[in-house]
């Protein structure tokens, strides 16, 4: 009797700690992770309800030993997506389209403003503060990364960089 | 006698002169060392042109508007993804800690556009409320808006894709393509917001990396040394 009740508890136990886990696990959504690449803290900022342009930024880390290229992003609900980056020429700051995003290996890179975002260009509809919207990243080693980026205020000042 | 009266009268005239003079060319330099990212501009030489535009509520916003009050004063446009966003986001923190630190003076924020044509006043409304309810957007005829511009020492260009999807910049006279505004065109642009004291004087300029309590302590020196 006593052992029956020793094995339910455990079980019981079990299953509570299976279920907890499972309840954490939305909390880790800012970090998505095929092994060869991760991405970190994807977010999209706020914006005013008719901007006409967003920014999509995050942290991508290449886990491998070849420099591999971010070639697309895919949004729903947008005109056009285009990769970009701010540089900072004499004051000058220059907005300039790229054809990919490079991410060299066992390396990183910091998508943030006024350095290198993806612009998502003629919004349906300008998401809340605080949804999570899905974007998928397609990148040169064949692989395409889903994340959720949540839709926040930017957290930090733009620092001056002509080069990153 | 008389003479010594029109002596007296003479001194104090020109200590009125002096002192006159004095405050008119208040050398705000001598602030430089103590500034931590402010850059002085002050030129009294150099007034504010008269200028008429519209503000976001289609009222006329002149020079008449600056005056009475400090203001902080920067352009954009709304097609900006990432460089006018973060500079309106950094506007309202500030605002916000200036608010906390009971500062003596809150400047009020004008945003002027670079971007006539696509940035009308109905369309600045939404946009610059969305970073502070008490922030103002600023239209009109563009080329009084160059106008203000090149005053400001700031700058911009416009960059649109040809039929090979190659960028190419507009000068500054070119007219816009039939096609740019369905096609869409960026803007490059300096990026420095511009404190004017209540009397219409350009005083400082403060470049992109704004950090937050440097700006408001800067914003305080030269307030109290105003």
């Amino acid at each position: 009797m006593l052992n029956n009740t020793k094995t339910i508890l455990f079980a019981l136990m079990a299953l509570a700690n299976f279920a907890s886990a499972n309840a954490a696990h939305p909390a880790h959504q800012d970090s998505h992770s095929n092994h060869k690449i991760t991405i970190t803290d994807p977010w999209i900022r706020s914006a005013p309800a008719n901007a006409p342009a967003l920014g999509l930024f995050m942290e991508i880390s290449n886990n491998t030993d070849q420099n591999i290229k971010l070639v697309s992003a895919h949004v729903e609900g947008y005109k056009r997506i285009e990769l970009h980056r701010t540089v900072s020429n004499n004051g000058m700051m220059k907005m300039i389209r790229q054809d990919f995003m490079p991410i060299p290996a066992q390396g990183e890179l910091h998508l943030k403003p006024g350095s290198w975002h993806i612009m998502l260009i003629g919004p349906n509809r300008v998401p809340s503060k605080n949804e999570k919207i899905m974007a998928s990243l397609k990148f040169n080693n064949g692989s395409t990364q889903t994340i959720h980026a949540l839709v926040r205020k930017g957290k930090m000042m733009m620092k001056h960089h002509s080069k990153h | 006698m008389n003479n010594k009266l029109l002596g007296i009268v003479g001194v104090l005239l020109l200590m009125v002169i002096a002192l006159y003079t004095l405050d008119v060319n208040k050398n705000y330099k001598s602030l430089t060392p103590q500034l931590a990212v402010a850059q002085i501009m002050h030129n009294p030489d150099k007034k504010l042109p008269v200028f008429s535009l519209f503000d976001h509520n289609n009222d006329v916003f002149s020079n008449d508007n600056l005056k009475g009050n400090w203001s902080l004063v920067l352009f954009i446009y709304t097609h900006c993804p990432d460089v006018c966003p973060t500079e309106l986001a950094n506007m309202a923190m500030l605002k916000s800690y200036l608010e906390s630190e009971q500062a003596a003076v809150i400047p009020n924020v004008v945003a002027i556009t670079f971007d006539a044509p696509r940035d009308t006043p109905k369309v600045l409304k939404t946009y610059v409320a969305h970073f502070d309810k008490d922030f103002i957007g600023v239209s009109g005829n563009q080329k009084k808006i160059d106008q203000l511009v090149k005053y400001f020492g700031a700058y911009y260009e416009r960059v649109i894709y040809d039929d090979n999807d190659k960028p190419v910049t507009l000068k500054r006279n070119d007219p816009l393509p039939s096609n740019a505004i369905e096609k869409g065109y960026i803007i490059n642009h300096t990026a420095t917001t511009y404190l004017v004291s209540p009397d219409g004087q350009v005083l400082a300029g403060f470049p992109i990396s704004h950090n937050i309590k440097n700006m408001a302590s800067d914003i305080n020196l030269i307030v109290e040394n105003y």
